[in-house]
């Protein structure tokens, strides 16, 4: 690091990692994120994030911990704006979707927040059929058929009837887990569904995704900290930093990668150019 | 520079002025989505009702007979008992107890205990993610959150009202007897001057105090952030802006309502 630096060599540093490349991947993008800025207040979160989603594979996106990639996934289903630029799902832009569409267009989205966010005022089995008793007309032998079998899957079948405030946190992923997946949506956004897991249930959890995946298809988009899943599940990923994306592409090509960043980044190495800061 | 030094200087005032922008049009949204079909939203409207109603009635009638008896009773009948006229007490609870204060403990009250557990249970939810994960099931939280309870209070507050009234007038009745009077006076005055438009104009201040209250402490709990510290800030907060909404708003109705209905400052 130079101790003399003015603004603009430090905004050519702060990038200097930044290649930008997005290696293609033969599909077409089901998300596209086009230089989108979005700041709250002085912290400038998003600062010219241009990201491809493709269709139908099971997307990563990686990047240290506060990058924004919660964020990102705020901005696919509309509950964030970006300050300039344009998020664009199935060809439409969110952003400037009139409220009508924008129910509409959720309604193909399963989302797995971090946290859960379970209904705390629903037990669990009642938070897993939300979403079917919302959008379908399933009678309920048919709802309890779908709610059981995902509970089941995800280790859940004997906690129906606990309170969220009742369950340990990676419970409480699981069970946000099955929530998002109740209604074989077309696309999944899972925001970092192995944190708080133990590594045998991390496992699982992944090969979970990979059979739902198979079985049902769709676009996945996982955010994870854990290299071990990324390398297990991925197809595709991007990597996020400082509000930019650094180098995306199939994973096999991001693994192989000579960028000193993403290098470091996916051997979780404590020595480049990424540090404490 | 100069815009720097201003932002500085100006925009507490202009965060309270968005803040205050925001609510309007909230408040605008709320009545549209009420209005507008589907109806989701009896079974909340029900139980934040009961809620509020099992909340509140106990602290509100401790408050109206302790407050009834206190400040307009006790201590305009000993003023009355001054010039030998104690049978003026019934004469003025009009006055205090209908159109100022019965309002007014009701509101305070309401936002005090109602409001408050809005506010902290929609930031909890807030913070939580619950009402983004409502939205993207599809749910409006406008609609399924903050009509019912806005209609819950409104509908709470009126009613509560008269409740204090007939508390309030019992705080009156028991100063009057405090001082040794028969209560015939006390009643004759009181319905000279009690007119049907004091006991509306009552209720229809207070439920729109409700509706003041549902909406501050609404959008207070569903704008929440920074955590569980944020909670406590937004239920802070709220119960400020509430009172200070409700104190500006009541200078506006009395004064409206005065005006339009000269009639009712006759003492008779
Ligand atoms: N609603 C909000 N208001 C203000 N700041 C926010 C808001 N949401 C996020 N931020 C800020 O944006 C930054 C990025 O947050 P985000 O949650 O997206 O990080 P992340 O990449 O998901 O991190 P992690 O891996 O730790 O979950 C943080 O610094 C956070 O403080
Ligand atoms: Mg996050």
């Amino acid at each position: 690091m130079s101790i003399v630096s003015g603004p603009e060599a430090h905004e050519e540093d702060e990038f200097r990692f930044h290649t930008g490349r997005q290696a293609p991947t033969g599909v077409q993008d089901a998300i596209e994120f086009v230089d989108v800025h979005k700041a709250f207040g002085r912290n400038k979160i998003l600062r010219g994030l241009n990201m491809g989603i493709p269709e139908g594979r099971i997307s990563m996106i990686l990047g240290p911990s506060g990058t924004g990639k919660s964020v990102c996934i705020k901005h696919m289903v509309g509950l964030l704006y970006p300050d300039q630029g344009d998020v664009i799902v199935h060809g439409q832009s969110v952003p400037n979707m009139h409220d009508d569409e924008l129910f509409e267009m959720r309604k193909r989205f399963g989302v797995l927040f971090q946290d859960g966010a379970l209904f705390g005022s629903m037990n669990l089995y009642d938070n897993v059929a939300f979403p079917l008793r919302q959008h379908t007309d399933k009678g309920e032998d048919e709802i309890a058929e779908i709610v059981n079998r995902r509970l089941r899957e995800v280790g859940l079948a004997n906690a129906n009837d606990k309170m969220p405030n009742e369950l340990s946190g990676g419970m409480r992923k699981r069970a946000g887990f099955a929530r998002a997946l109740v209604l074989d949506p077309d696309i999944v956004l899972f925001d970092e569904p192995d944190s708080g897991l133990d590594p045998v249930r991390t496992a699982l959890l992944c090969e979970l995704i990979q059979e739902i995946h198979e079985e049902n298809g769709g676009t996945y988009v996982v955010i994870t900290h854990d290299i071990m899943s990324a390398r297990r599940v991925a197809e595709h990923i991007s990597v996020l930093w400082r509000g930019r994306i650094v180098e995306s592409g199939p994973a096999e090509q991001l693994f192989e990668s000579d960028n000193p960043f993403v290098r470091q980044f996916l051997s979780g190495d404590s020595q480049g150019p990424l540090g404490m800061e | 520079m100069v815009r720097s030094v201003a932002d500085r200087a100006f925009s507490p005032a202009r965060n309270v002025l968005e803040e205050v922008g925001d609510m309007m049009i909230l408040t605008g949204r709320t009545i549209a989505s009420a209005l507008r079909p589907p109806y989701p939203y009896g079974g909340e409207f029900v139980s934040q009702f009961l809620f509020a109603v099992r909340l509140c009635w106990f602290p509100l009638l401790i408050s109206t007979v302790a407050f009834g008896y206190g400040a307009p009773g006790l201590q305009a009948a000993n003023f009355l008992v001054i010039f030998g006229a104690l049978d003026r007490l019934g004469g003025f609870f009009v006055l205090a107890s209908i159109r100022e204060f019965a309002p007014f403990v009701t509101a305070i009250v309401l936002a005090g205990v109602a409001g408050t557990a809005i506010t902290a249970d929609l930031g909890a939810r807030k913070i939580r993610e619950e009402l983004d994960a409502l939205q993207v099931l599809g749910v409006d939280p406008v609609k399924n959150l903050v009509v019912p309870r806005f209609l819950a209070l409104m509908l709470v507050t009126g009613l509560f009202n008269i409740y204090a009234l007939i508390f309030g007038i019992f705080g009156g009745v028991l100063a009057t007897l405090t001082n040794g009077a028969p209560l015939g006076p006390f009643w004759a005055t009181f319905f000279t001057n009690a007119s049907t438009t004091d006991l509306w104009g009552s209720v229809l201040k207070t439920t729109l105090f409700g509706a003041i209250i549902a909406i501050v402490c609404c959008y207070k709990g569903m704008t929440a952030s920074g955590g569980a510290e944020g909670v406590g800030r937004a239920v802070n907060q709220a119960v400020v802006i509430a009172f200070l909404g409700i104190f500006a708003f009541n200078y506006v109705f009395t004064q409206t309502l005065l005006a339009t209905h000269p009639e009712i400052q006759v003492i008779r």
